[in-house]
């Protein structure tokens, strides 16, 4: 007779959903064995070095690559008419538009690649890159995307010039990209001609770069004898690079085998695809060798994908006691030199439209216009769903806004105009339609955490003293599990994803999936999945992803999707495989199907104790005991088309203290709760958001790329961007609520963004909080103690009383 | 640039190799001595992904001359375990969750090592400032915070 | 990147020896710390170069000069100069105006006002220490300037003056350069100086 006893340790023995178990992952890069693109080493293989463009906007005059080629260990030095005979000086975006892989007669943007040399050591590289002579003829720069689009603005595409498109509807200015529009305008403008009360406020979005430790870089390695093309690639999405390099080479996909293996951080920096990874490839069949190219911090920093860059002007609609009538948003988007903004095809300002967050908000409109810069090319969506992070920053500052309009507090202006539990699903004014959720129970669960009637009445006590303290409060909801192939497809491919799962015949299993962890810990995760789901031990679960030649066909991992599509299909599959085994248990039992229950990891004859097969023995069964004229073997596919988005959301508290003298900020308190529905590993999450409020915590506290006037990047090596050490890393506090998801096979969403998404706002909310009293509204970022001081020093309090 | 010869101590083995003076001591571990453990991130010395053990100290590999280390005594991360398992630090990081995409892990792990031996009770202000050499995107560092201070705790015990 | 830079330099001799100096452009550039000209094209066009050395690494500069003006009765020069690095990875384009004033004392004063921008590497590494760097540049032409003028002259102070400027490397060396800038730094914290970065 089962207790519930052996109940519990049959399923602790699982290591299934729920468990916090230790990664399975961890004891290989514990020992130094990880494998990450620059560890791998092909016999033969040579060094691929760019030579770059000190110049934002300048005409290439001449490239002499004599003294380079003369070199001893050089190869070849390539450049744009090296590639235009095979039509691969230019390649396409995920965005519709262009780029070049090589500068073709021109460069756009500083650190542009204009030649690649090849050579034996990766000295010998750098010493040839030298060497190659450029002769360019400056030309006049464009850094101000609110100048792009004057009449007398520098031409900066003038391959585009004539096209009335770049790929996402019409133009109407040789530097304008877009415009897109959402919502209701009339509606909206109606909302706010009534409405009783009315703010706007405008706010910058710097430009920041995911920077994950690891760089860029790929081996390519084109076999001539086979015809096979092998590429090692830090990439996010490699069954996506397989299509691209296919329809770019003309390689059939059979012949294409890409393998992202260990990868240092993504973050989605490693999602698109970028010039060095093109030259590497046709280096590499031109020359018959492995080619390695990585490119180091520098470069990295200056041409790979950065994320943000919106000028963004937000007004609300409300009536005086601070509930919201209607939503109007203006965006000006800096997309650099190229659109090669990574996201779904018929989104060009990704996902913003769910700018209104977790609020009932009747209508709404919003319009963004992208624009060309001499900068680098993106964007991308750092540690977000697409443009997520923009949209929740722009909600809840305005909000923020309205409340200090009317002196209500912002948690209360937050309770009046949550969307209610039992308004789910729920039906934005922008389209969307949420999931689930319970925003009230968060908010009430912070609250109640930190003391916030405390926390207010310390901040006056110390307001009163002439003291900065600020509180800042977010509740953000974001949209992640890109998505439904009827609205979200990737250069035509939809965005479903995929498990493939095989039981063997001692009750081991292997599994691969179409996505790709990056550090999410997918070895253990996913393992969990299945070992709740099948009854084995998550132990005895080997997960495989980012090897094309085995693993389904995926999208990849960006936008948390991970869980919501690869999880689900995971689930799915697994199902699949449950079924199937029910018949074969039944089959071993003598008994009908439906005689059958599914208890942990065995099947039960019901009412007869003692009836019962586990999972490993029906394995076991599965290759020589089957059913009359079923197939032999246990396994499973899935590709999982999401029905809908799944929709995390959160409630963030930060406290900060401000010096008045020095405008330095101390984070004293920072409170995260999360809900992401089912959590399959606490541990994991835990460790997720850790790492997700840190990255927000660079972000607002003092990450950004800054041009000069004459296109220069400045602060791009690590002496100037910031990235956040023990020192500077405040302490965080983390805390849950689980609201499933009712469309999700395991009522999962996901959730390792939604730190990076929802700490941002809180970090500005505290800190504008700190100076409210004194009228200030908002403050951009980065909130670097120099910036916080001239706020502090217009206002005249960094004077010492005489 | 005429090739010198260097030999060091790599792990407790007696090791040779031919290095023009401007090579890179992480490049000559990572490429000719075949440990990739430790890794490249950036050309600036700020990141601490390239860390390693010299002669007792932490230094960081991709701004030292390998002929620096002619003569002299190195540990990387592929040196910590021994013939009975990982060693305290390792064993903790598992433990504490202190690691996701395992990038900056070689280079905290050699860090954390020596760190344990110059201050074998840190508190948490003495950890934070002790690492802050080695940076990490994935972590938010709390986690290697724990880590670090239950390996100083085991060591002690031991 | 662009700085801004007006500096004064005090002549022990007349101004008239002074003006006459500085209308002699292979000289005046012979002043600037590394640099020459390498060719004269015309009157009001010429070809220059800078050479840098810090440690065992060598930066070359090539480019032109031009005279856009001169002006005898204000005693005024103005020229801009444009150069990139040999390697392409960086340009600097400096416009400046330069004229001689008399003082009481039966001396004189070069003044001049520069725009310097640069783009490229130098721009992003070296942005930061920009106002410095070509503080201290200045510095030295303006030393250098000084002494030629008075070279020019007889007596104690010209000997001088024509032995310190035998005693000038050829090229401009880095190490010793960047103690010297570092050394301007630090007054220009407790001094406050005429400099601005844009």
């Amino acid at each position: 007779m089962a207790t519930a006893e052996e109940e519990v340790s049959r399923q602790d023995a699982l290591q299934g959903i729920g468990c916090s178990r230790k990664r399975k992952e961890d004891p290989r890069f514990v020992q130094g064995k990880g494998n990450y693109v620059d560890d791998v080493k092909m016999p033969g293989m040579l060094f691929a070095d760019i030579v770059r463009s000190p110049y934002a906007h300048a005409r290439i005059k001449s490239i002499n690559k004599e003294k380079a080629l003369a070199l001893p260990g050089v190869h070849a030095v390539l450049t744009a008419d090296d590639l235009k005979p095979l039509n691969l000086h230019w390649m396409p975006t995920l965005a519709g538009d262009v780029q070049a892989v090589l500068a073709d007669e021109k460069v756009h943007m500083q650190y542009q690649e204009v030649a690649v040399v090849i050579a034996d050591d990766r000295y010998i590289a750098a010493d040839a890159v030298d060497l190659v002579e450029v002769e360019y003829e400056p030309l006049p720069v464009l850094v101000d995307p609110h100048k792009a689009l004057d009449p007398d603005a520098p031409i900066l595409r003038e391959d585009a010039q004539d096209k009335d498109t770049v790929g996402q509807g019409p133009r109407k200015h040789p530097n304008h990209i877009f415009t897109w529009e959402v919502g209701d305008e009339a509606a909206t403008d109606r909302a706010f001609d009534e409405a009783e009360v009315t703010v706007t406020q405008e706010m910058y979005y710097p430009r920041v770069h995911p920077s994950p430790l690891e760089t860029c870089g790929c081996v390519a390695s084109f076999d001539k004898v086979k015809g096979n093309l092998t590429l090692y690639i830090t990439s996010q999405a490699p069954h996506v690079v397989r299509t691209v390099v296919t329809l770019l080479s003309g390689i059939p996909e059979s012949k294409v085998r890409v393998i992202s293996p260990d990868i240092g951080g993504g973050f989605g920096n490693k999602v698109g695809i970028y010039p060095g990874y093109v030259t590497a490839i046709v280096a590499s069949i031109v020359l018959g060798r492995p080619v390695k190219w990585i490119e180091d911090r520098m470069e990295h920093l200056s041409t790979t994908a950065w994320a943000r860059d919106y000028w963004m002007t937000g007004e609300l609609a409300a009536d005086k006691d601070g509930r919201i009538k209607g939503l109007r948003v203006g965006v000006l988007a800096d997309h650099g030199a190229f659109n090669s903004h990574a996201q779904p095809t018929k989104w060009p300002a990704g996902f913003f439209s769910i700018v209104t967050g977790s609020y009932d908000i009747p209508t709404a409109y919003v319009k963004v216009d992208g624009v060309y810069t001499n900068k680098s090319p993106g964007g991308v969506a750092y540690r977000c769903s697409f443009r997520v992070t923009e949209a929740v920053y722009l909600i809840e500052r305005t909000l923020d806004v309205l409340a200090q309009k009317l002196g209500i507090d912002k948690a209360e202006i937050r309770r009046r105009n949550f969307v209610k539990p039992e308004q789910f699903p729920y039906q934005t004014a922008l389209g969307w339609e949420l999931d689930s959720g319970d925003y009230h129970t968060a908010l009430d669960k912070v609250l109640a955490a930190v003391d916030y009637a405390g926390l207010r009445k310390e901040q006056e006590e110390k307001r009163a003293k002439g003291e900065l303290m600020g509180i800042g409060l977010v509740t953000f909801t974001e949209v992640v599990g890109a998505g439904p192939s009827k609205s979200c497809d990737i250069l035509g491919v939809g965005m479903f994803d995929s498990a493939e799962i095989r039981v063997h015949p001692t009750g081991s299993v292997i599994a691969r999936m179409g996505t790709i962890t990056q550090g999410q810990g997918h070895q253990t995760t996913y393992a969990q999945i299945i070992a709740s789901e099948l009854g084995l031990s998550s132990e005895d679960i080997q997960i495989e992803e980012g090897d094309t030649d085995t693993a389904p066909y995926g999208l990849g991992t960006y936008g948390s999707r991970s869980t919501p599509v690869g999880g689900a299909a995971t689930a799915v599959a697994a199902r699949k495989i449950r079924a199937k085994a029910q018949k074969i248990a039944a089959h071993m039992m003598e008994v009908s199907e439906a005689d059958l229950e599914w208890d942990i990891d065995r099947f039960k004859v019901k009412g007869v104790p003692g009836q019962e097969k586990t999972m490993k023995e029906v394995a076991w069964a599965a290759y020589n005991n089957v059913p009359e004229g079923m197939e032999m073997g246990l396994e499973a596919v899935d590709y999982y088309d999401p029905p809908n988005f799944t929709y995390p959301f959160g409630t963030y508290l930060c406290v900060v203290d401000i010096d008045k003298y020095t405008g330095q900020v101390h984070v004293k308190r920072f409170y995260a709760l999360d809900d992401c529905g089912t959590r399959i590993n606490p541990m994991i999450i835990d460790g997720q958001i850790h790492g997700g409020l840190n990255e927000g915590f660079a972000v607002a506290m003092g990450q950004e790329m800054p041009y000069d006037e004459e296109g220069n990047l400045l602060g791009n090596t690590l002496m100037d961007y910031f990235i956040p050490t023990f020192v500077e890393t405040p302490h965080w506090e983390t805390d849950y609520t689980v609201t499933p998801s009712p469309h999700h096979p395991l009522g999962a969403k996901g959730v390792a963004e939604s730190p990076h998404v929802g700490s941002i706002p809180c970090f500005t909310a505290a800190i504008v909080d700190a100076f409210s009293h004194l009228g200030v509204t908002h403050m951009d970022m980065p909130h670097s103690a120099y910036r916080v001081w001239q706020q502090l020093h217009e206002l005249g309090l960094d004077k010492k009383r005489a | 640039m005429a090739k010198q010869h260097i030999s060091f101590k790599l792990n407790g083995q007696q090791v040779d190799a031919l290095v023009e003076p401007r090579e890179l001591l992480v490049h000559t571990i990572r490429e000719q001595l075949s440990l990739t453990g430790t890794h490249i991130g950036c050309e600036t010395s700020h990141c601490g992904v390239c860390t390693v053990d010299l002669n007792g100290d932490s230094v960081k590999a991709c701004t030292v001359l390998s002929v620096q280390a002619n003569g002299g005594d190195v540990i990387t991360v592929e040196g910590l375990a021994d013939a009975e398992g990982l060693n305290a630090v390792q064993a903790a990081f598992i433990e504490e969750h202190g690691l996701q995409c395992g990038f900056c892990t070689p280079g905290m792990l050699v860090r954390a090592h020596r760190f344990l031996q110059e201050n074998p009770d840190p508190t948490e202000e003495e950890i934070r400032w002790g690492m802050s050499g080695n940076l990490c995107r994935c972590t938010g560092y709390q986690n290697i915070i724990k880590a670090v201070k239950s390996a100083a705790q085991k060591l002690q015990q031991a | 990147m662009q700085v801004n830079l007006d500096k004064t330099f005090p002549i022990a001799a007349a101004g008239s020896s002074a003006w006459k100096f500085l209308q002699d452009i292979p000289g005046v550039a012979g002043c600037m710390p590394g640099a020459e000209i390498t060719e004269t094209i015309d009157d009001s066009h010429y070809k220059g170069a800078v050479k840098a050395k810090v440690g065992p690494a060598t930066m070359a500069f090539n480019g032109d000069i031009e005279i856009v003006a001169v002006d005898s009765e204000k005693r005024q020069l103005h020229l801009i100069g444009r150069g990139q690095d040999t390697k392409g990875t960086s340009s600097a384009e400096m416009d400046l105006n330069a004229w001689v004033v008399d003082t009481d004392d039966g001396h004189c004063e070069l003044k001049g006002e520069a725009q310097v921008k640069v783009t490229g590497k130098a721009a992003s590494l070296g942005g930061r220490m920009m106002t410095q760097v070509s503080d201290q540049i200045l510095n030295q032409f303006g030393k250098n300037f000084a002494n030629n003028v008075m070279a020019l002259g007889e007596g104690e102070d010209a000997e001088e003056a024509r032995e310190e400027l035998a005693e000038q490397p050829k090229e401009l060396n880095g190490l010793a350069f960047a103690w010297s800038v570092f050394l301007g730094f630090l007054r220009s914290l407790f001094g406050g100086g005429k400099s601005s970065a844009g």
